[in-house]
């Protein structure tokens, strides 16, 4: 008999274990990433993950743990290990874009040129 | 819900010597500037082995708080009284759980499996908030906890939201959401106690009496006395001293107490005019330790529970551990 | 109107229910068998005592009832209707999880049926609670259908969990006094019509799981009659505890 104050816990009759019991590794199954789409139309965004045997559980976890508030219409999930990232430091790969103006529409001063051929027009 | 001051220390700083010298010179002062700037660190960046090291604690220790931290409201879920209160306990303690769900992930992305931290949890290698080692022996005790320990957990993630570690950030992102609900549904719980009946504001504040001190332990020892790094400091792990956010606790939580006619059992309990700070009792810090160490009224319990808990789900989390993905289980990669 | 008679004693038997399971479930939440699992299975346990809010609010709003916490949390239990399933201790989580399976069913049959029925707010309640109910099903199939192929151990409690909870589930379906009215006036179909509906949804996923539907020999009725075990006034002691400290108080 416990002496809890816990009428939940008194019912549990608890073994008042020594300490020794412990978990084994992967006995938390494996892990997946949740995705989650706000609106149709919106994008699925990375939202953080649940573990679990596999996918159908992961997505039926999901629902609780990443939909149970706000709006969400649809989730998905993608097992962690296979996702694929660059490491992050080859985030350099990536320094020059704002340099390279000649993919970008700010790169091209068409009202410049206008401007000036009315000018000399004139 | 979480305080960070007591975080239980017991690495030493012999570290400083002997870790960060194996460290990279060139790649720590990258990493510190990049820390400096205000960016975040994410897990597969590079860091100095000291930082995992604390960070995992941290963080590790927040996520136990949450999943202990459920269970002195949770034994008053089958006994809340009404509707409305009946189930925004419940949806309280199961944010808790949730709370704990994203901070071991956010762990787990350092390196260090969610099995491995629940065993440290059980075999009390590794410690959660001493606050939880307290009872809630009254109706009254839920609506304290639920208002004041929320309000004190909040001063401490809000502040922990502006680290360095980007997963811990993220996951405290979602968390401070959900706190202004338990704050709010605690504060509001609070209040129809203090302008209820006679027998409703005695028994609130009796558990207002009982909880003022494990409350004033929450943030830990004073910064004179309190263990910890300038390092943590620098490198964005911890965020403020404990003495600031007792003050800010105490600012902002103490009017709202005392505006509802209830008292509180520390008469030098004030704030100094010219300061602008509060001056109170020094708390009895022996018991904090002593409560720290397994001797509180209900470490035991706790642990006990959290076993059954393990326990009796083990069959079912056995038998679906797929043997053929057994190999290797990955973390969380972000 | 004969309804107006009838008509309560099928929404208190049914709020009953859903508010004394949901008590039950409720138990898990913090103590479930994975953190996951346990977020799950708590969303399940608030959604079901809200459905009974919302029909005690029902019975409040069109029949005069009584305030819902006061009906409730006031009672005892020869006053309850709900079957006696609901009231059964958590035991250990197959238990729990073999009678969320069989009662979310049973409730999806009912609430199914309601989307027909002639009495407006149920048919809107039943609306409002359609995937709620989705997901119930969902998720206890999900948990039936993995635990059953995962190896004799597991397999082995799952049957003997639905030997243990069958007959408790056939009193679900216990038929009331009016219940001839009810039908006649299109408001729902029965009992035995829910009966056979609800076996034919669980069927294919005790088959499915490699399970044996064990004969409906003794089907656990009185429960709806206001005939309880023990375990039910104890869960209303508990239940009540803070709330019957002052009745007339706000909480």
């Amino acid at each position: 008999m416990n002496e809890s104050l816990d009428p939940r816990v008194n019912r549990l009759r608890l073994n008042n274990s020594d300490g020794s019991f412990s978990i084994e590794e992967g006995e938390n199954w494996n892990v997946f990433e949740v995705f989650h789409q706000e609106k149709r139309g919106a994008h699925h965004e990375h939202v953080g993950c649940v573990h679990a045997p596999d996918a159908n559980l992961a997505l039926i976890f999901a629902k609780e743990q990443f939909g149970r508030r706000k709006k969400c219409v649809n989730l998905w999930v993608v097992r962690s290990a296979d996702i694929l990232a660059f490491d992050l430091e080859d985030e350099d790969m990536f320094a020059n874009n704002p340099d390279k103006t000649y993919r970008d529409a700010s790169g091209f001063k068409v009202m410049d040129k206008i401007n000036k051929f009315k000018a000399q027009s004139k | 819900m979480y305080g960070g001051g007591y975080i239980y220390d017991d690495s030493g700083r012999s570290w400083q010597q002997e870790e960060q010298l194996q460290d990279d010179p060139v790649k720590l002062a990258a990493f510190e500037a990049r820390i400096a700037r205000g960016e975040k660190i994410e897990p597969g960046d590079w860091m100095p082995a000291e930082y995992r090291r604390q960070l995992i604690r941290l963080i590790e220790q927040h996520a136990h708080s949450e999943i202990i931290g459920a269970l002195p409201e949770g034994t008053w879920i089958t006994r809340a009284p009404g509707f409305k209160r009946k189930l925004a306990l419940i949806a309280k303690v199961q944010d808790e759980i949730g709370h704990g769900q994203l901070l071991y992930n956010a762990a787990e992305t350092l390196g260090k499996s969610r099995e491995a931290m629940i065993n440290d949890l059980l075999s009390g290698k590794s410690k959660y908030s001493n606050v939880f080692n307290y009872p809630a022996e009254t109706w009254a005790d839920v609506t304290v906890i639920g208002f004041l320990i929320d309000a004190a957990a909040i001063v401490n993630q809000v502040a922990n939201a502006k680290g360095s570690y980007g997963p811990y950030c993220r996951a405290l992102e979602r968390i401070c959401y959900e706190e202004s609900f338990h704050l709010k549904q605690g504060h509001d719980a609070f209040i129809e106690l203090a302008t209820g009946t006679a027998a409703q504001k005695a028994m609130l504040q009796d558990a207002l009496n009982r909880w003022w001190q494990p409350i004033m332990h929450f943030f830990g020892p004073p910064d004179k006395v309190s263990a910890h790094s300038e390092k943590l400091m620098q490198w964005k792990v911890k965020m403020a001293s404990n003495d600031d956010m007792r003050n800010q606790f105490l600012d902002a939580y103490v009017p709202k107490i005392w505006e509802l006619g209830l008292t509180l059992p520390d008469p030098l309990l004030k704030k100094n005019t010219d300061t602008g700070k509060w001056e109170f009792s020094d708390p009895d810090w022996d018991l904090f330790f002593e409560v720290i160490k397994g001797n509180g009224p209900c470490n035991k319990e706790r642990l006990d529970v959290r076993k059954w808990a393990e326990e009796h789900g083990r069959w079912i989390r056995k038998a679906l551990m797929r043997q053929e993905e057994r190999e290797r289980t990955a973390l969380p990669v972000a | 109107m004969q309804s107006e008679q009838a008509l309560p004693e099928l929404l208190i038997k049914m709020a009953d229910d859903e508010l004394i399971i949901g008590h039950r479930n409720s138990e898990w939440t913090g103590l479930g068998p994975v953190m996951e699992e346990d977020i799950a299975f708590s969303s399940m346990a608030q959604d079901k005592i809200g459905h009974a809010w919302a029909l005690y609010r029902i019975l409040q709003e069109h029949f005069n009832g009584s305030d819902p916490d006061q009906f409730a949390f006031m009672r005892e239990a020869a006053d309850f209707k709900c079957s006696q399933l609901a009231e059964m201790p958590i035991t250990s989580y197959d238990f729990s999880l073999m009678r969320h399976f069989l009662f979310d069913h049973a409730e999806t049959v009912r609430y199914q049926s309601f989307s027909q029925s002639s009495f407006t707010p149920l048919q809107q309640l039943a609306a409002k609670i359609k995937g709620e109910l989705k997901y119930h099903t969902l998720h206890a199939d999900a948990w039936i259908l993995q635990l059953c192929a995962a190896g004799a151990e597991s397999k082995g409690r799952m049957q003997q969990a639905l030997d243990n909870c069958f007959q408790l589930a056939g009193g679900i379906f216990e038929q009331g006094e009016a219940e001839e009215v009810l039908i006649a006036e299109k408001i729902y179909p029965g009992e035995a019509a829910l009966y056979q509906q609800w076996l034919n949804n669980i069927s294919p996923v005790i088959e499915k799981a490699g399970l044996t539907l064990p004969q409906m020999t003794a089907p656990v009725y009185g429960g709806r009659k206001g005939q309880h075990t023990e375990h039910l006034q104890q869960l209303l002691n508990e239940m009540g505890e803070v709330f019957r400290l002052d009745p007339e108080a706000t909480w």
